[in-house]
């Protein structure tokens, strides 16, 4: 069993069964498949060297998940991009992934031909609309319209692999450095797909809202287990406007939403969801963080007959590694409930010893669905993949019954929206700023967001600046969404005692 | 063109298309066709359009109808004006 043969037996057993619906289009499974044999054979034609990477940077849910399939038809590794990009990210992730392919949409043919003469490893793209030359420079580039439009030529022939070859490369932001590229085998994505089929009992009647990008781990695993099951994702990943989305949720009558903290804050304050009705919705997912009993209240009364689950997980488990049922909510709020099906939750201290019961230990997680390490980076797999398991990062404790609760993050991570964003990056990018002479980014609490970026700056002595400088300089290098929401300017930055900036003084109290 | 246009582009340009050429957008380009703002953006034009035209927009007008563009906004707050009057 490989991933891609989800696609192909949704296929077989449902042809004409709606897979995606997006912008006013449908598109059955029958074609999906057949889209992702076209993309297939457009890269086996170049004959790649088993391993070889993909890139995916689409907003177009067809292109994307036709692209994934077709990738892993081929026998290559996925590596969805961020569509909230920039120059500079967007080469940081080619090069550093070394892809040798990428399918494109029209939208960033832009961004492609600025770095292309930069681009290592790139050989071919394939992109929408021919909107590009045949050939520029070392690159040949294929019009992905005229591919994903006509049907395969007969029958792919994909290479051997087996379900410990690597499937797919996640990045995901590290608070020391750059990016990080979650390496997952065809194991690891079939085991948490798996599971999750198993508790939320998706099956092909389902219809998925899906509002998140499919680039990040939890849309990864809406598309995967949707697929899986034959049920139908209803595509859109503009959470700009609420109201659309809930208009399209009536209009579809899905029977799920999946959710962070954010999406169901923007939902509840910021929609006039109060004027709807969702009479054939079942259930709601929220990864990100715990939801507080308020707000489950409030979402019991604008959903009623919709089970909440609690989820949570990381990247480096394929997505997901605890849920807490919808029965739990009540009597356990504030936290994240137990592992799934197949996986093992330990809270271990500094020396990988068990804690005592209601003690804080850091959540150390065993299971299929564990990352195989980072992609090229072997010491920083060494410090989270060791002898006891998946070290997370995160620090819990555990009630008498066995329920866990999240305490704090280890790491300086910023969760703001869907992303994760890694502080050390945005600072690299205020440092290069010749008015700034020391920087620090923290989160600041908010009610819609989760968190917004403060980049804390002390300027060069005798400089004066205004901080909407500041942030121009940040928005031409940063995707959007790594762009500080506040400047403050300070006389110095808190600090130990060995000069290391104290971050938690910066934190303003909640 | 008119001043509520020009005030608008004014406020686009400068928050979410930093130093960008004038003819980089028209008045009637999609906001979320070009990808300019995501739903950060969004609340804070809302804010901002709340705070300089002195009206209230409800939920249920958070949509593109009245947001997408230049010309869409316009004439949104040009109606919110005329009901105000």
């Amino acid at each position: 069993m490989l991933l891609q043969d989800y696609l192909i037996n949704s296929s077989q057993r449902h042809p004409h069964k709606d897979a995606l619906f997006f912008g006013g289009r449908s598109v059955d499974y029958h074609t999906l498949a057949g889209a992702a044999h076209s993309i297939a054979q457009w890269i086996l034609q170049f004959k790649p060297t088993a391993g070889f990477r993909v890139g995916i940077l689409t907003d177009d849910p067809l292109e994307y998940s036709a692209g994934y399939f077709g990738i892993l038809m081929a026998g290559g590794v996925v590596v969805g991009l961020n569509t909230q990009t920039s120059d500079r990210s967007l080469l940081y992730t080619l090069d550093d992934s070394g892809a040798n392919f990428l399918i494109a949409g029209k939208k960033f043919l832009p961004y492609i031909k600025r770095i292309a003469p930069s681009l290592q490893a790139v050989k071919a793209v394939a992109v929408t609309d021919g909107a590009a030359p045949a050939r520029q420079g070392k690159i040949l580039w294929e019009n992905l319209t005229t591919l994903l439009g006509e049907p395969p030529s007969g029958e792919t022939i994909p290479p051997y692999r087996s379900c410990c070859d690597l499937a797919q490369i996640i990045y995901t932001s590290g608070t020391t450095g750059k990016p990080k590229g979650v390496m997952l085998r065809h194991a690891n994505l079939i085991a948490n797909t798996e599971s999750i089929l198993q508790y939320l009992h998706i099956t092909a009647s389902d219809r998925i809202m899906a509002v998140l990008p499919f680039f990040y781990s939890y849309g990864n695993s809406i598309l995967l287990t949707h697929v899986a099951a034959g049920a139908s994702l209803v595509v859109n990943q503009n959470f700009i406007y609420p109201n659309v989305i809930l208009d399209q949720m009536v209009e579809y009558e899905v029977t799920g939403f999946s959710g962070v903290p954010s999406t169901f804050a923007i939902l509840l304050n910021r929609s006039a969801i109060d004027n709807y009705s969702f009479p054939k919705l079942r259930y709601l997912t929220q990864a990100g963080a715990a939801m507080s009993p308020a707000l489950a209240r409030r979402l019991g009364k604008v959903f009623p007959g919709a089970e909440i689950f609690i989820m949570y997980g990381q990247t480096e488990a394929s997505a997901r590694l605890a849920y807490l049922s919808p029965g739990d909510l009540g009597t356990k709020p504030g936290s994240i409930g137990k592992a799934i099906p197949g996986v093992e939750l330990l809270l271990l201290d500094k020396e990988g010893k068990k804690v005592a019961p209601g003690e804080i230990g850091e959540i150390v997680a065993r299971g299929d669905n564990i990352m195989s390490g980072y992609w090229n980076r072997e010491e920083e797999t060494r410090k989270v993949l060791r002898p006891e398991g998946l070290w997370t990062g995160d620090l819990a404790r555990k009630d008498e019954d066995g329920y866990l609760y999240i305490v704090s993050r280890k790491s300086d991570i910023i969760k703001s929206g869907s992303h994760r964003i890694g502080p050390k990056e945005i600072e690299d990018v205020l440092m290069e700023h010749p008015a700034i002479h020391e920087a620090a980014v923290v989160g600041d609490a908010d009610e819609l967001l989760g968190e917004t970026i403060r980049g804390c700056i002390v300027l060069q002595d005798g400089v004066e600046i205004n901080t909407r400088e500041i942030i121009k300089h940040c928005r031409k290098r940063l995707p959007a969404y790594k762009v500080p929401h506040r400047i403050e300017i300070m006389d110095n930055l808190p600090k130990t005692a060995t000069g290391k900036i104290r971050k938690a003084d910066l934190r303003l109290p909640n | 063109m008119s001043e509520l246009q020009n005030t608008i582009r004014s406020f686009i340009f400068e928050n979410f298309l930093f130093d960008a050429e004038d003819d980089a957008l028209e008045n009637d380009t999609s906001f979320l066709e070009k990808g300019i703002i995501d739903s950060t953006g969004v609340l804070e034009l809302v804010e901002w359009i709340e705070e300089t035209f002195e009206i209230t927009i409800e939920d249920d007008e958070l949509i593109p109808e009245n947001l997408d563009s230049i010309d869409l906004i316009a004439e949104f707050v040009g109606r919110k004006q005329h009901e105000l009057a």
